[in-house]
């Protein structure tokens, strides 16, 4: 069934242990994993006839779990701990854990499309590239300043792979972007949204945005990014919710969009696999979950959500989403509605009309 | 209940408050530190240097407006529903443990004492700060002052020729001048808002220094005859006169709030932050015989992203504070100095939908470092998640009463409006001796 993204509607909504913050999904299947505010890893099968939340077991972390990744029969876990845990998808068991992977706490890991790499990113700045089967460190890519103009320190939140995996982008706190060589390390691209970075520096003197998002489009030649606009109360997440796109090799900038109706950060981005429209999610004290014509800019459907999204993932066909939150996991649903009977008969003639012919 | 003599407000200044001038073996020096306005010339005499720190007692006040979390700071929670992402870590002093957002103060614990019981009941910010600056609940028809006000009045020197308090709150939000309240515009704070330099101290090129000299006898003059034949404790009659006493004393303190005149290797460890650069003027005004010192760091109201927003003020805060605590020890004042982190109340242990905490003050800390304190106490413990205190709770009143006989304060001391008396600490508030020293 063709996913329509005009018919963008909530369709399970349960709770969850703890703040769910991080999640991957099993490739065709319902089946999630989801890291939590209490430490845990858990899997969630929403296909399930009573799905329950099931704890990974192991040694594990020592703080809130932030992110997960699927990398094959593997799940790799990040943490505010600067850990990663290594788990077998199928025994629910820890594998290996690598202590100390990071110098402070780690935002986000990613796999990449063949499973054989994972990518950590954190607060130390620094891009760490993993092997998956042998957990060695490959590679350590820095570009990424760990202070910030105003000589506070700087947080990298967001990292994702392009679709054939030749390319991994980084984007952190003040809102630089960096495209890198996945095969090389090197280097290939970096823009600036500094608009991502919402420093007061007069009411309050801090700041809590930054580009907390981060997708290529799935032929790679867009790349978007989400955060929060300006601020004025900077206590709450009281900005319009924004995002940026970019045709990156051209460092030219499509798109910069913002929503004053449902404020707070942009989580999660995704492209749909045509590149015709774009998911966001994310939230303030509630939540929402947007779509977006990408061409123009024009939102094609919106839905407040039921919790402050932290991650989502599209299933194949891109007409369910998979979204944990603050202390609850959702799917949306975006299925074009099947066509009425009578439609269906003409087609069916017109298709015999067509053989005749 | 003894009392100490009545100290009635106009009249004039206990000469035991005033020790520093009343000290015979530093007379003659103390005389030269009156006529010459350039204070920190001045010190570099190590007689009136040495007496200063002999003699003297300080505050600065660590204000962290809006209200800093104490799970994220002085009493975390580990592995608790509340606890959130940071962990505990360990400090120089065994078995007491602080949020990992402050490393550099965990090496730094022995003049630290935690109070973790704070328990206020006043959960909004204007509330709360008054509570908090004043040690009492505000009365209706009676102004009280804040405690700048009352540690200039009582550890001021009648004299001085540097202000007896100073504030500095650079921030908009939440942004409140401080009250001397009844004890009248003397006590009053220098407010800093915009500059770390107080605006219009210099004398106008147009006018000369004698000129200006010749102004102020004329002034003096005038004022003398008004008071004349006038009730000598009229309050306000004496603030206008004081004020105007000090007013050159203050045009030659300029120095007092510039940084460039320190080396650059203290520069450079305080660093750029421009809290960090009030603690290091903090800390000269503080050599220089400043009385109380209000540094504020605004705004820690973290109802959105509370641990984006401890990460980034907690490593100001921790750098700042323990350099300046260092600072201090090594010219040999943190032991006349008292560091105090304040703020109008804490945070909620619940975390809301946006990662923030709101405000709390059923259940939060605070921390003093120096003069009179028991490095390394902590007083008070909260319950597993941090909603309610479980021993030792206590309100604004008897940290007040603390904060005083930390400084070798009277903390029953009274003073006086008319007949009523008014003692400094909120009625009936006794000191935590568990962390005094």
């Amino acid at each position: 069934m063709a996913a329509d993204p005009k018919q963008l509607k909530l369709a399970k909504n349960v709770g969850s242990q703890g703040i769910a913050f991080g999640l991957d999904r099993v490739p065709e299947s319902d089946r999630i994993f989801y890291g939590s505010s209490d430490f845990k890893v858990y899997e969630y099968d929403f296909g399930a006839a009573k799905p329950v939340s099931t704890v990974f077991e192991g040694e594990g972390h020592q703080s809130y779990v932030t992110t997960v990744a699927l990398a094959g029969k593997t799940v790799v876990s990040g943490s505010y701990d600067r850990r990663l845990v290594w788990w077998d998808t199928e025994t629910r068991k820890q594998v290996r854990v690598t202590k100390d992977a990071h110098g402070k706490r780690i935002r986000r890991v990613a796999a990449s499309p063949d499973g054989k790499l994972v990518v950590s990113v954190s607060d130390d700045m620094d891009v760490k590239v993993w092997d998956v089967a042998s957990g060695e460190l490959k590679a350590t890519l820095k570009d990424h300043k760990p202070m910030t103009p105003h000589n506070y320190p700087s947080m990298l939140y967001a990292v994702t792979f392009s679709k054939d995996g030749k390319w991994l982008a980084t984007a952190d706190k003040v809102g630089h972007i960096v495209v890198w060589d996945v095969a090389t390390g090197k280097k290939l691209k970096t823009l600036e949204s500094p608009a991502m970075y919402t420093w007061d520096p007069r009411q309050r003197r801090h700041s809590i945005g930054g580009i907390r998002s981060i997708a290529f489009s799935h032929d790679g030649k867009l790349l978007a990014v989400g955060g929060i606009g300006k601020i004025g109360n900077i206590d709450h997440l009281g900005g319009p919710s924004r995002i940026e796109l970019f045709e990156w090799q051209a460092g030219k900038k499509l798109h910069q969009l913002e929503d004053a109706k449902y404020k707070g950060l942009v989580e999660q981005i995704a492209f749909s696999p045509d590149g015709g429209w774009f998911i966001v999610a994310g939230g303030d004290h509630n939540g929402f979950i947007s779509v977006y014509e990408t061409k123009s800019g024009k939102l094609i459907k919106q839905e407040k959500a039921p919790m402050h999204v932290h991650q989502f993932v599209v299933n194949e066909p891109h007409d369910t989403v998979y979204a944990v939150g603050h202390h609850r996991l959702a799917t949306w649903e975006l299925k074009a509605p099947a066509p009425k009977k009578d439609e269906a008969k003409k087609d069916e003639a017109k298709k015999d009309g067509e053989k005749k012919k | 209940m003894t009392r100490r003599p009545s100290d009635f407000l106009a009249a004039s200044e206990h000469v035991s408050r005033r020790g520093f001038l009343g000290a015979a073996a530093a007379g003659a020096a103390v005389a030269g530190f009156a006529e010459d306005m350039t204070v920190l010339d001045v010190l570099k005499n190590p007689v009136i240097a040495a007496e200063i720190k002999k003699q003297q007692k300080h505050v600065i006040l660590l204000w962290l407006a809006g209200g800093a979390s104490q799970l994220e700071t002085w009493d975390p929670k580990p592995g608790r529903p509340t606890g959130g992402p940071f962990m505990p870590i360990s400090t120089n002093v065994p078995g007491v443990e602080i949020s990992e957002l402050l490393p550099k103060m965990a090496g730094r614990m022995q003049n630290t004492a935690i109070i973790r019981s704070l328990s206020t009941g006043i959960g909004d910010h204007g509330g709360g700060a008054s509570l908090m600056e004043t040690g009492r609940r505000k009365e209706q028809g009676l102004q009280y002052p804040d405690l700048g006000a009352i540690i200039a009045r009582e550890l001021g020197r009648t004299d001085s020729q540097v202000p007896d308090y100073v504030s500095f709150y650079t921030s908009t939000e939440g942004r409140r001048k401080g009250t001397s309240g009844f004890l009248g515009a003397r006590f009053a704070p220098m407010f800093l808002s915009d500059s770390m330099i107080p605006p219009n101290i210099r004398r106008l090129e147009a006018v000369s220094d004698v000129d200006h000299k010749e102004r102020a006898d004329l002034r003096a003059l005038l004022a003398r005859r008004f008071t004349q034949g006038r009730d000598s404790r009229n309050n306000v009659l004496g603030s206008h006169t004081s004020a105007y006493q000090r007013v050159r004393g203050i045009m030659a303190s300029e120095k007092l709030f510039s940084i460039d005149d320190e080396p650059t290797a203290v520069r450079d460890k305080y660093g750029p932050t421009q809290f960090a650069q009030q603690c290091l003027i903090a800390r000269r005004m503080v050599e220089a015989g400043v009385p109380f010192v209000k540094v504020a760091r605004a705004w820690w109201d973290s109802h959105g992203q509370n641990f984006e927003t401890h990460q980034e003020l907690c490593a100001d805060l921790d750098h700042s504070m323990s350099t300046l605590l260092d600072d201090l020890q090594e010219r040999g004042l943190l032991k006349n100095t008292l560091v105090i982190t304040l703020a109008e109340f804490g945070r909620t242990p619940k975390i809301n939908a946006s990662l923030g905490r709101d405000h709390f003050a059923n259940a939060w800390s605070t921390s003093l470092s120096g003069c009179g304190i028991k490095g390394g106490s902590v007083y008070g413990k909260t319950d597993a998640d941090g909603q309610n205190v479980a021993e030792g709770k206590i309100g604004a009143g008897q940290l007040f009463a603390t904060i005083f006989k930390a400084l070798g304060i009277d903390h029953e001391k009274e003073y006086f409006i008319g007949a009523r008396p008014l003692p400094i600490s909120d009625f009936g508030a006794q000191p935590i001796d568990a962390v005094l020293a």
